[in-house]
């Protein structure tokens, strides 16, 4: 049994439609990237996963499994032990997701509890400066504050660690320190990762399985090196040959043509066939349903026939010096305004 | 060093604003129409009457000598004697002083009390779509209903129907603490509807602004209970515009308190200083607003403080990195 299991899961918001039936399975110990454009239902996907949406989202269809509970059916008491328990999230800006005026020694301690140690704590995410205990999160560098962050989550091992872009907001230094930090610490506590990013060659080189988002779907997933170095979906191929840290000298970049969708509702068909170059009639009218292709799972019509046609620039191996955050590809859709969290929950 | 800095420059400032208070308040009651002569001596009174009046109490100076006389007499203590009762002006506030303020100490504790559960509850309960608009129509009714209409309503209806409460009537509070309670409750009670209501409302909307930060949403994922959340991450960081709205309209419960003590018939700085703007008694008025200034002005420092202890990213001494 998965860890994890996301089925067919429908997020909505006032509007528009976050996510469109999207579906993951992450198995213990596992290490998934989630990849996609903004607006591609990443972030909601990962909130939905601890059910840390905005008051404004309302689950329409779908549920979501952790360790076999039903997240979105728990009772107040039941969702927030298993939260407790089972899950830990790092969120990508690292000095807002402190509280402001508390000092870090003190939020430290609220997590571990009396008789907790955290000194030992502070020392796992290699900040050995005592003074950070008594520092206000705004005292500290983003890179400072994103440790503490993951030192408060990961203190109680748990089972999945949710990491929405936790180095996105980061000198680009720093950012493969704080990567390293996370996964360091996963792999000791068998922690599980789910970690939602634009950075495809750093997903390609931490992660064991990618699941690529378009239009609030998964439509492509599968193990890491095979989808980025050969995808299966038009998508995803598309995604990376545009991803600028991947390409190589002389290798020109292709930007994804158009514009990523902002649903209202279902979308008919593929949700990418506006901006697909293969796409045919029954791609704009008909839902792709998963096909297999080698070990991936892909929702594409045209998968079986495309196998083997598509090609992309990624490689697994390990590119130094650290990676530049890609800019985005085509100007975001308006995220919906988070609205307030549901604290009774 | 910082500290000292700070201290110097807020009582220089501090010192430039009632100065400045002080020259307002003293040409605004001599600009009132009908002056001291006319309100003394009635309308029938010879304009060599009134002359003399005004002799006698050195109005027919000119009134940039008045007030230098005045000035020099405040910054030695002396507030002067009340033009009608000839009694000093400053033991006669003094010993009105803890009137209002025991009223508007009560009052300010019913809308931390009260305004701030409110506030919260309504904030943490609150509903996506519609709901809250009995609150806002409360809210709004408390913020708009006039003390005075709200007062004589309280007094009429207490009066003419035995409610067990007594209106029109006060007790010393060293004679009697429990019977000066039951005379007090009542005008705290329509002193405090103001704020309990602007301290609701806030409160509520600092709260909502804060359960949106990544923060709070960092704790619910960390499995943190509701009332866990409230006592950790939001009381503190909500505080900062309630903190400064209770300091503002505590010294602006005095200005109430005016209305209120006058309607319930309390002997109070309030009810002092209307008679005496009734009576163009200059000195009883001037003492007064200079009063209320310094009120204002000592608030303000308090808050400032406190801010600065609540939120470690505004304090005097922020900007110092650890």
């Amino acid at each position: 049994m998965s860890l994890l299991s996301v089925r067919n899961l429908v997020i909505d918001y006032a509007r528009t439609r976050a996510l469109d039936g999207a579906g993951l399975e992450v198995a213990q110990g596992e290490s998934v990237g989630v990849v996609g454009e903004s607006g591609s239902g990443k972030s909601t996907l990962g909130s939905a996963v601890g059910r840390l949406l905005p008051r404004a989202a309302r689950r329409t269809e779908g549920e979501v499994l952790v360790a076999g509970e039903p997240v979105f059916d728990l009772p107040a008491a039941r969702l927030r032990h298993l939260r407790r328990k089972h899950l830990g999230f790092v969120f990508q800006d690292p000095i807002g997701s402190l509280d402001p005026t508390m000092r870090v020694g003190d939020q430290l301690r609220l997590v571990l509890g009396r008789g907790g140690d955290v000194r030992f704590h502070l020392g796992r995410v290699r900040l050995d400066d005592p003074r950070v205990l008594r520092a206000y999160p705004h005292q500290l560098s983003g890179g400072m504050a994103q440790r503490v962050a993951i030192a408060m989550a990961m203190a109680t091992s748990p089972d999945l660690l949710v990491a929405d872009e936790p180095t996105a907001a980061l000198d680009s230094q720093v950012r493969e320190e704080v990567s390293d930090v996370i996964f360091t610490l996963a792999a000791e506590a068998g922690t599980s990762i789910l970690w939602l990013s634009h950075d495809l060659p750093a997903v390609a080189r931490r992660c064991d399985r990618v699941a690529v988002m378009y239009g609030g779907r998964v439509v492509e997933s599968g193990p890491a090196a095979q989808v980025l170095g050969h995808p299966a979906h038009p998508y995803t191929a598309a995604l990376a040959r545009s991803a600028p840290a991947a390409a190589a000298h002389g290798v020109r970049l292709e930007p994804v043509p158009g514009r990523p969708p902002v649903l209202t509702g279902p979308s008919p068909g593929c949700a990418f066939a506006p901006r697909c170059a293969f796409a045919e009639d029954r791609c704009a009218h008909e839902r792709p349903a998963p096909v297999r292709v080698r070990e991936q799972d892909v929702l594409c019509h045209k998968a079986i026939e495309l196998e083997d046609r598509l090609t992309a620039p990624i490689e697994p191996a390990p590119i130094e010096p650290a990676p530049i955050e890609p800019a985005p590809i085509e100007p975001a859709p308006i995220e919906p305004a988070p609205n307030t969290t549901e604290v009774t929950a | 060093m910082r500290l000292l800095m700070w201290w110097s420059g807020r009582a220089l400032s501090s010192a430039a604003t009632l100065l400045g208070v002080s020259v307002l308040i003293f040409a605004a009651v001599r600009l009132m129409p009908g002056g001291f002569a006319e309100t003394v001596l009635g309308p029938f009174a010879t304009p060599e009457q009134k002359a003399e009046l005004a002799a006698r109490y050195g109005l027919d100076q000119p009134v940039f000598v008045q007030y230098g006389h005045w000035l020099a007499a405040v910054a030695g203590g002396d507030f002067g004697f009340s033009m009608i009762s000839r009694q000093p002006v400053g033991a006669e506030l003094l010993a009105r002083l803890p009137i209002t303020a025991e009223l508007t100490v009560l009052a300010v504790a019913a809308s931390v009390l009260l305004g701030v559960p409110l506030g919260v509850l309504t904030a943490v309960r609150a509903r996506p779509t519609g709901g809250g608009a009995a609150g806002r129509l409360l809210s709004g009714l408390g913020v708009s209903v006039p003390e005075f209409v709200l007062g004589s309503l309280v007094v009429f209806v207490f009066s003419r129907y035995a409610l067990g409460l007594q209106v029109g009537s006060w007790v010393p509070l060293t004679r009697d603490p429990a019977a000066n309670l039951a005379t007090m409750i009542l005008p705290a009670a329509v002193l405090s509807v103001f704020s309990i209501s602007v301290t609701a409302r806030t409160t509520r909307d600092a709260v909502m602004g804060v359960l949106v930060e990544p923060y709070v949403t960092a704790a619910v994922g960390r499995g943190e209970s509701p009332w866990s959340i409230v006592r950790h991450h939001i009381l503190r960081n909500a505080a900062t515009p309630v903190v400064t709205l209770i300091g503002t309209t505590t010294a602006y419960l005095l200005g109430g308190a005016l209305i209120v003590e006058h309607v319930f018939n309390l002997p109070g700085v309030g009810s002092y200083i209307v008679q005496a703007v009734g009576r163009r008694d200059y000195a009883v008025v001037q003492a007064g607003v200079l009063l209320a200034a310094g009120v204002f002005i000592v608030m303000n420092v308090l808050i400032d403080l406190l801010v600065g202890a609540i939120d470690p990213r505004l304090g005097v001494m922020a900007g110092r990195r650890a």
